[in-house]
Parts: structure tokens; C-alpha cells; sequence
């Protein structure tokens, strides 16, 4: 399997952190305006499925999936947002994305001090778990 | 199995056909005293529920009628307002009618003019290059399959996320739109697909999806 | 870059140690500030400052759904305080519209030692407390207010929490959107 990005964003929709790893092409645009279309995306795509749902729903958007990749979506409570976008063979990313939100986010960033919230991340101690954390996932999910 | 509606939006983005095969009902009843302990909120000039849920009245449900009286907006239809009738203690008890908000036809219209941007940001945000726009969209409720022909038509159909052969079935609904749409001397192209044969052979067609399965069609 | 991998076992951190640091950060801020007044706020925003970290640890560690009714999150809260501080308040006074309700303490671990001097009845020593949790219910959406109506260390028979439910909060729509 593959990972190609991530981003997370906080609920104000600032992009706290985003990274490459396979990815394969660029979008053609600054990477700051690349998180803002995405985050403009995101917010269109949930008042869009909150709407056209069916039925009552709970977490709402999960992941949507185009001919060459997943894009799959974890929001905590607190309302920050993980995307994550891999090959489209992966299943079970949700878990995967709790997983992440619980040992890696709340462990290296709510819990550091040193980090500010509703700021970019830039603790190096983060960027290193988040990425160990990938690599081992990539490895253990081939 | 569960099929809940079916899109077809032109290429220019417009909404050309809208189908709703199930729409589940999800209303409730209940006679309330005075204080009210739900939290209202008036939002696209509806009145609904924002905090406070009980039973089955969920968060995000809309008032449809006081004492059985339908509510439009923010008033009823004998013409009084409905948040001054909540906050009248005199005019307790009340029975209160709650459900999820239907759509309208202008709002699916609204809809279905925005997915159309979406598709093509997918695109354009793909870390790989050659990716066509979204395929399939999940969500905790439903699933929707979308299959865009190579003319820029795009067809949708919102199932039971645990549906499956939701592509097949869109192929032979684009089966049905050009036989019985575009075959149609009287239907021009782009405009609201307005035609008997359609309707009936398409319901026909999800009738037998969902009882036999999609391998049947 | 350094963070010991070893953790510390949360079940063995003295809890007086606990309380004596609550205090002296308290008399500490009377010095700082002489102002009763600016005392309790500096409490509450530091209260706040946690709550808005702490809420995140909550939902990692308890798999917490969402709240769509003030009793759901009353139960959290009373939860929270069971993890947090080892005591479980009650849920007392519900308001009719269910819109406010009290938490009861018949013990506070801040106030273990604290004999309250005569020229500081205006001090609300547990501040943090109210700051703690309005901080961590507005980053799950939630407006509410916090205050204290009734504390043991002022000679009430109970120490006595008001939480009231103000409004729900939006997520931001991106710049340029209506």
C-alpha cells in the first residue's frame, strides 16, 4: 500500500501541518493555497453530505475514492481534522487515523507545551513520530 | 439492499433528473410542557433543533408542527409565530411534531450544481497524476456512486453504504437515459429529462435491483 | 527534541504534592497581583488554557462520542473529574429546560490545607476549575458558563459548581465563503 500526503487542520481551518511522502504530482500551486482549496473542499463536501444524507447523520463524511486515489477523512470531536490520502486498496484507514489522532497528536502536540494551539506545528519530536508512525503502517499494511 | 435516489446532473452542471425510489420517514411526535427543554434555532428559516436531544429527536431536526398544525419557516399556518407560541407558558402543554428536514427541489438543485466543483478539485488535488474526479463518496449513512460518461454527463445513485454493485447499475441507468431520453426525438439535450418511458422503465429497473440484487439486471 | 519514552505511572504522583503546587501557584498570583479580582481571572484563563489541551486527552483516551444533550455531557464531565482528580461530584439542581445544572463536591483536592484568610472571601480559589471546563466544552462546540455558588472554604455546607449551556458553535467556513 501507499500513503501519498496528509494534512491536518485545525478547526479554524488553519493548516497546522502537511507533508508528502510517495506523491507522485504536485497540484501546480503554493502549498499554502493547495491546503486552502482543500480545506474549502472538506467544508463543501460535509455541508454537502449532511444534506443530501438520508438519514440522521453521525460522523457524517468518511472518505471518497477517484480512479487513482483515497482520500479518507477523520475529524475529532474538538473538530481537528486528519485527510489522508492513499492508494485506493487501503481499507480500515478510519482506524488507522484514530490511532494517529491518539498516540501521535494528542502524545506530541496538545500535550507539548511548546506547541500553541491554532498555530503550525513545528516540533521536530512530532514530525518525527508522525513519519516513523506512517512508515511503520506502510510496511505492516503491504 | 437499499437504494435511496438517483441524480443525473448535464454536463454544464445542472440538475436533469432527480428520482427518490426510498425516502425514509423520520418524524416524531410529542407533547412537551412548559419550559421547553430543547434548544431551537432559527437557520435557513427553519426552526431546528440544536442542542438537547431526546428519544428521537435528534439534533438538526427541523419543526414540521405545532399541535398539529404545520409550521412553514418560522410560522404556522394559520399565520401566528412559532417562537412566540413556545415561549408562552399559557399555550402549554403543546404537541410538537420534529423531523428530518426534507429537501426541496431548489436545494437539490443547489446540490447537485455543487458537486460539480468537487469532482473537479479531487482532481486537481490528486497526488497521482491522471486521476479522474470522485468515484465513490462515503459516509457514515449512505454511499454515493457517481459515473461520469465520456460526455461529461454524470450520473449518481445514493445507496445503503454496504450496497454493492453500485456501477453496474449506473451503466444500465445510462442504458435507460439514452434509450428513452436521448432516443426521444422530443427531449433536447441539457434540459430536464421530462419524458414517461425514462420514469417507468428506470423505477422498473431499481424495483429489480433491490429485491433480486444488482447481478439480476 | 527530548521526551523520555519511559512514562510516568499517573496512579503514583503524590496528590498532596498535587494540592500544595495549586496553592502555592495561588498565593503566589495573590503576590503577583494584590487584586482579588485579577486573581480569579488569571485562574479561570489558566483553567482554560488547560481545558482546551486536556479535552483532547479526554477523547483520545475514552472514545467519547459526540454530546447532543447537556445530561450526555454532565455524565462526561463527571467522568472527567473521576480521571482527573479521583472525585466523583454529583449532577444536582437541573434547571427545567435542562439548560443548567449543578456539580456537588462533598471533597475538592485543591482545597485539601486552605484555610481562607478574612481579607480574601472574594477569592475563588478553585477558579481553574471553571476555566478548565469551559475551556474543554467550547473546543467540542460548546458555549457554556461556569461560576461557583456555593464553596466550603467560605463556610458553605457543600461546594457547589454551576454549569449553564449557552449555545452551540459553528466550525469556520473558509475565507471568502458566505
Amino acid at each position: 500500500m501507499t500513503i501519498y500526503n496528509i494534512y491536518i487542520f485545525d478547526r479554524m481551518g488553519t493548516i497546522l501541518y502537511q507533508t508528502n511522502w510517495n506523491r507522485l504530482k504536485q497540484s501546480g500551486m503554493s502549498s499554502e493555497e493547495e491546503a486552502k482549496l482543500m480545506y474549502g473542499m472538506l467544508f463543501s463536501i460535509k455541508s454537502f453530505v449532511s444534506k443530501i444524507s438520508p438519514l440522521d447523520p453521525k460522523r457524517g463524511f468518511l472518505c471518497y475514492k477517484t480512479s487513482k486515489y483515497a482520500l479518507h477523512y477523520y475529524e475529532s470531536l474538538t473538530g481537528v481534522k486528519f485527510i489522508l490520502n492513499t492508494d485506493i486498496t487501503i481499507k480500515n484507514v478510519r482506524d488507522l487515523l484514530h490511532q494517529l489522532y491518539k498516540e501521535i497528536y494528542v502524545e506530541y502536540v496538545v500535550k507539548n507545551t511548546e506547541c500553541e494551539m491554532g498555530q503550525p506545528i513545528e516540533s521536530e519530536l512530532f514530525k518525527l513520530k508522525l513519519d516513523q508512525f506512517i512508515k511503520q503502517h506502510m510496511k505492516s499494511l503491504q | 439492499m437499499g437504494i435511496y435516489g438517483v441524480y443525473i446532473v448535464s454536463k454544464s452542471g445542472g440538475l436533469i433528473f432527480n428520482y427518490d425510489y426510498t425516502v425514509p420517514k423520520i418524524e416524531t411526535e410529542q407533547t412537551f410542557s412548559y419550559p421547553l427543554d430543547l434548544k431551537l434555532s432559527c437557520e435557513n428559516n427553519r426552526l431546528l433543533v440544536s442542542f438537547g436531544q431526546r428519544d428521537n429527536i435528534k439534533v438538526g431536526h427541523v419543526l414540521l408542527a405545532i399541535n398539529g398544525v404545520p409550521v412553514s419557516g418560522r410560522k404556522l399556518e394559520d399565520g401566528k409565530d412559532a417562537i412566540e407560541m413556545l415561549d408562552d407558558v399559557t399555550n402549554y402543554p403543546l404537541n410538537l411534531k420534529f423531523g428530518r428536514p426534507k429537501m426541496t427541489i431548489n436545494e437539490k438543485i443547489f446540490l447537485a450544481s455543487m458537486f460539480y466543483p468537487l469532482f473537479a478539485i479531487a482532481s486537481q488535488l490528486s497526488p497521482e497524476p491522471r486521476s479522474s474526479g470522485i468515484e465513490t463518496l462515503e459516509a457514515d449513512t449512505f454511499k454515493l456512486q457517481c459515473f461520469q460518461t465520456l460526455t461529461g454527463v454524470k450520473f449518481m445513485v445514493i445507496a445503503d453504504p454496504t450496497h454493492v454493485g453500485l456501477e453496474q447499475l449506473l451503466k444500465k441507468i445510462y442504458e435507460i437515459y439514452a434509450d428513452f431520453a436521448l432516443k426521444n426525438p422530443f427531449y433536447s439535450l441539457e434540459m430536464p429529462i421530462r419524458c414517461e418511458l425514462f420514469d417507468t422503465n428506470l423505477q422498473a429497473l431499481l424495483e429489480q435491483a433491490d429485491k433480486n440484487g444488482i447481478n439480476s439486471i | 527534541m527530548s521526551r523520555q519514552n519511559t512514562r510516568l505511572d499517573v496512579k503514583k504522583v503524590n496528590s498532596e504534592l498535587f494540592t500544595l503546587t495549586y496553592g502555592a501557584i495561588v498565593s503566589q498570583l495573590m503576590k503577583d497581583y494584590e487584586n482579588v479580582e485579577d486573581v480569579n481571572k488569571q485562574l479561570d484563563r489558566m483553567g482554560y488554557n488547560i481545558g482546551v489541551r486536556m479535552v483532547e486527552d479526554f477523547l483520545a483516551r475514552t472514545n467519547a462520542g459526540r454530546c447532543y444533550d447537556l445530561r450526555e455531557t454532565a455524565d462526561k464531565i463527571q467522568y472527567a473529574f473521576k480521571m482527573y482528580l479521583g472525585i466523583t461530584p454529583a449532577l444536582t439542581n437541573w434547571s427545567a429546560a435542562g439548560d443548567e445544572f449543578s456539580l456537588t463536591f462533598d471533597t475538592n483536592p485543591l482545597t485539601e490545607f486552605v484555610e481562607l484568610p478574612d481579607n480574601y472571601q472574594n477569592l475563588k480559589y478553585s477558579n481553574i476549575l471553571c476555566g478548565a471546563l469551559r475551556g474543554s466544552c467550547e473546543m467540542v462546540q460548546m458555549d457554556v458558563s461556569c461560576w461557583f455558588v456555593q464553596d466550603q472554604l467560605k463556610g458553605d455546607l457543600a461546594t457547589e459548581l454551576r454549569i449553564k449551556f449557552n449555545k452551540r458553535l459553528e466550525d469556520a467556513i473558509p475565507a471568502g465563503e458566505d
